[in-house]
Order: structure tokens, then C-alpha cells, then sequence
């Protein structure tokens, strides 16, 4: 691919993003109001966007900070959550394969739930997109990131609760739409019958974890996929 | 260092990790056959199981809400059209209530 054609694609994720970014801002507010409970000034939050670049897993820590359980174990809950991240990048082989080691560096660092998502729906599309793409998108994501936790801690007495705009609603909306995407017919019935079971039957009937939870839900699909498919 | 220093820098640490560790994973894995299936339907499954579970953690305005974004996300494969509309039904939904 030449510089021109990289070029247009990542401009093209920075664009597609926007809706989703707009989400990602309500909630980089509220993340900055935590972090303003836990006595962080606005530079440390934004170190924090920059090197972690996880918002749920920064909410987890820093609200586990503020209870008073310590660094150690409040890193631990937000490792926790990001375990989702290891599927996340897994399924980027194809993108990240062949490309120079800053490249896939700032591919996996950039990889988050919204564009690595919004990229998939956007190829079942038929669309050819890919790596600059899923760039584009990373780095909308990380300004609008950056902003709105910084913009939190540092004003923090005039910022709404996201639940009062409806905006908790948002990624849940969000995500159903990337999902009509990534149906491929027939034969995402079984995976996807079996992802929503185990997730069911975990939430209601068991005690596990969410993160666990949601890890077992996609792995469970994944496997359904992999031995009832075909090539 | 504060405690939340540690926890940045402990976090960031961790978290990239988690993010090269997937790639290594996937980079390791065969390229055809049940696992490439697997990896391939993975993306779907997780958001199902997210979706999923953040349905479960609502109500009836919730499933309500859903239910219409995924019409509305059906008829149009539009990802804002189905964000607004989404947020506007469980805004109104809960007014109503």
C-alpha cells in the first residue's frame, strides 16, 4: 500500500470514529472526576490516558484506589479487566503481521474495544480496510481520551453523570450496531447461541467474575466456530 | 512515589503486555482449520458476550431500548443513526417512568 492510499484510510477511521468518540468523551469525564477523588491533577491523569489507554480498566483501578485496597491490588483488578485485550489483539494477526516492530507496537497499543470493533464491521461490510484504519480510529480515540479525562479531573465540581444523558446506553447501542455488521449468516447461529447461553447462564447462575464472564461468553463462540465450521 | 504513580505505571505496564501477549498468541496459531475458524469468529462472540452482558445488568427500559437498536441497526447498518436511537428511547424511557 502507498503512503497516499495509508493516508486516506486513516483518515477515513479518524472520521468513522466520531460517534463513537463522542461516547468515549462522556465517559473520559467521568474518569476524570474518579481520578480527581483520588487526588490526581490533571497531568497525572493524562500520563495515565497516554501509557494505559484503557479507559474500563482505568475506572476499575483508580475506583478500587479510592476504596483504599492499595496499588497493588488495585492493578490487579484493572489487569483483570483488560484480559479481554488478549482476543482483541489476537484476532489483529492479519494487520499487524509483516510490519516493522513500531509499527505492531503502536498497532497493540492504539487496539481498543471501539476501533478494533468498528474496524471488523466495517471489512464484513465488505470494505477494505485495515491497519491505517484501525490507526485512524486509535488516534481519534486517544485525543478525544486525553481531553475529556483531563478536561474531568481538572473540572471536576461541573461535570454531568453520564447516566443522567442516557449516554451508559451509548456503547451498549453501539456495539448492536457493530453486531448486525459481523453476522455472517447461518453460520453465526451456533457460536452466537452459545456465546449468549454461557453468558446467560454465568451471570444468572454463577457467581464468576464479569471479566471472567465475558471471556468465557467469546472463547465458547469462538469454539463452536472452530470445531462445527467449515473451511 | 504516591500510590497512584505506582498504579499508573503498573497498569501500563501490564496492560501492554496483555496487548503483546494476544499478538504473540495470534501470531502463533495456525492459519487454517479449526483454530483460524475460531480466531476468525472471535471479534463476533466477544462483542455478543459484552452486549449480552450489559443487557443483563439493565431492566425492561434496557431490553426495550436494545430491542429497538437492533431494528433500527438491522434496516440501516448505520452505527450513529443506531446510537441515537438508542440513546434517545432509554432517555425517554426513563422519563416516562
Amino acid at each position: 500500500m502507498d503512503a497516499t492510499a495509508a493516508r486516506q484510510e486513516l483518515l477515513s477511521g479518524l472520521r468513522e470514529i466520531s460517534p463513537l468518540a463522542l461516547g468515549v468523551a462522556v465517559y473520559g469525564l467521568a474518569f476524570g472526576l474518579l481520578a480527581a477523588q483520588a487526588q490526581m491533577d490533571g497531568l497525572q491523569t493524562g500520563i495515565m490516558g497516554a501509557l494505559v489507554f484503557a479507559g474500563s480498566s482505568q475506572i476499575i483501578a483508580i475506583e478500587r484506589l479510592v476504596a483504599g485496597v492499595g496499588a497493588g491490588a488495585a492493578i490487579l483488578a484493572g489487569l483483570a479487566l483488560n484480559l479481554r485485550l488478549l482476543l482483541v489483539t489476537a484476532s489483529l494477526r492479519d494487520e499487524l503481521s509483516g510490519r516493522p516492530w513500531w509499527q505492531v507496537a503502536l498497532g497493540l497499543h492504539l487496539a481498543t474495544d471501539e476501533n478494533w470493533a468498528l474496524m471488523h464491521a466495517q471489512r464484513a461490510k465488505g470494505r477494505q480496510v485495515g491497519y491505517w484504519y484501525l490507526i485512524g480510529g486509535g488516534l481519534g480515540l486517544v485525543v478525544v481520551w486525553l481531553i475529556s479525562t483531563v478536561a474531568g479531573a481538572s473540572f471536576a465540581n461541573a461535570v454531568p453523570e453520564p447516566r443522567a444523558l442516557g449516554m451508559d446506553f451509548a456503547f451498549t447501542a453501539a456495539f448492536i450496531a457493530i453486531l448486525r455488521s459481523l453476522w455472517s449468516g447461518k453460520e453465526s447461529l451456533p457460536p452466537w447461541v452459545t456465546t449468549v447461553g454461557i453468558v446467560v447462564i454465568a451471570t444468572r447462575l454463577t457467581p464468576l467474575d464479569p471479566t471472567w464472564t465475558l471471556i468465557l461468553g467469546g472463547l465458547s463462540g469462538a469454539v463452536v466456530a472452530g470445531v462445527l465450521g467449515r473451511d | 512515589m504516591t500510590d497512584a504513580w505506582i498504579v499508573i505505571l503498573g497498569l501500563a505496564v501490564a496492560t501492554f503486555a496483555v496487548r503483546l501477549s494476544g499478538h504473540v498468541l495470534g501470531q502463533n496459531l495456525p492459519e487454517h482449520g479449526p483454530w483460524a475458524r475460531g480466531l476468525q469468529a472471535l471479534p463476533g462472540c466477544l462483542i455478543l458476550s459484552l452486549v449480552t452482558y450489559l443487557l443483563l445488568q439493565g431492566g425492561p427500559q434496557e431490553w426495550t431500548a436494545g430491542a429497538v437498536a437492533l431494528g433500527v441497526a438491522v434496516i440501516s447498518r448505520n452505527l450513529p443513526l443506531t446510537m441515537l436511537t438508542g440513546v434517545l428511547v432509554i432517555v425517554l424511557l426513563r422519563t416516562a417512568a
